[in-house]
């Protein structure tokens, strides 16, 4: 991932990609979503939540920026921010693990806290394993650098 | 730390997830489908009765509870009701993997003729399901459908 050499062309050309990706996933499908769900329902609450657009708004920056970016120490925050959004996005989505429905007289209450936790076990190791990846590699060169230098005589 | 160790563990939290998630999954579904079971196969085990003793009406609901999952079940009825006239006990069965337990819930009216004239007949309960550790259900819902005029 890190040291290889990208060029300009393909940074533009993955920046593109990620920006209409994570623009049909955030933006056109929770859209589509919310007609068909106002289609089909009318007379009920049942529609695409606000914070989708504005997660999915924060979510296409960082993506767009991170593809940019691809192996430079820049891309690093914003690989974990990624990360580090898509736990907030799953907690604010599934209200803490608690998601409570109330129809025709009866309640429904689903208590997930723990269950939760392990759903965002992998985007933390994600925010975690980001920079730790790049500093791995810049020690990797570093000894490389040092050790190659002096055994490796400029023919 | 090299490379190799973080893809190490970047292996390892995808399979701790998928294991929690599918075994969670998997427990579920086995309960429900031998909970739909037991309650649709005619056992005898569950069933409701409603007996009427002069002006005091008992309900009382036996139901088997199998858990055929992989994580303890833990089933909780309890009821609430705004005024004197009618008493629930709270009843709660914990079920190992693989056993089964019996929920014995019973619910008094002790004046069923005020009962029928009150305005409201909704008696609040709730029904808790537990998967421990991971995963809790509670259905909130009326319980006044239970009591009927004379027993029976």
């Amino acid at each position: 991932m890190y040291g290889q050499a990208v060029t300009t062309r393909k940074r533009i050309t993955s920046a593109i990609w990620a920006l209409v990706v994570n623009t049909v996933f955030w933006i056109v499908i929770p859209y589509y979503v919310g007609v068909f769900l106002t289609g089909r329902v009318p007379d009920s609450a049942l529609t695409v939540p606000t914070f989708v657009y504005e997660f999915g708004i924060l979510f296409i920056i960082l993506e767009v920026g991170a593809a940019f970016f691809q192996g430079k120490a820049v891309a690093v925050p914003m690989i974990s921010a990624v990360a580090l959004l898509t736990v907030v996005y799953i907690w604010y989505a599934t209200n803490g693990g608690i998601l409570g429905v109330e129809t025709s007289g009866i309640t429904l209450a689903l208590s997930f806290r723990l269950m939760l936790y392990v759903l965002v076990l992998p985007s933390i190791w994600a925010a975690i394993r980001a920079p730790l990846s790049y500093m791995v590699w810049r020690r990797a060169m570093k000894a490389g650098v040092s050790s190659a230098t002096p055994a490796s005589p400029v023919p | 730390m090299g490379i190799w160790a973080l893809r190490g563990i970047t292996v390892a939290v995808a399979l701790i997830v998928l294991l929690v998630i599918g075994s969670v999954v998997y427990s579920a579904y086995e309960d429900y489908s031998a909970v739909k079971a037991e309650l649709a196969g005619g056992s005898q085990q569950a069933v409701g009765a409603a007996v009427l003793r002069g002006t005091t009406e008992t309900v009382s609901i036996n139901i088997t509870v199998p858990n055929k999952g992989l994580y303890p079940l833990n089933v909780t009825i309890s009821c609430d009701y705004p005024t004197s006239n009618v008493m629930c006990q709270r009843t709660s069965v914990d079920v190992a993997p693989g056993g089964e337990g019996v929920l014995r819930f019973r619910m008094t009216v002790f004046d069923i003729s005020q009962f029928e004239n009150s305005v409201s007949k909704v008696i609040n309960g709730t029904v808790s399901i537990s998967m421990t550790p991971f995963v809790g259900l509670t259905v909130g819902t009326d319980f006044g459908g239970f009591v009927k005029t004379g027993g029976g």
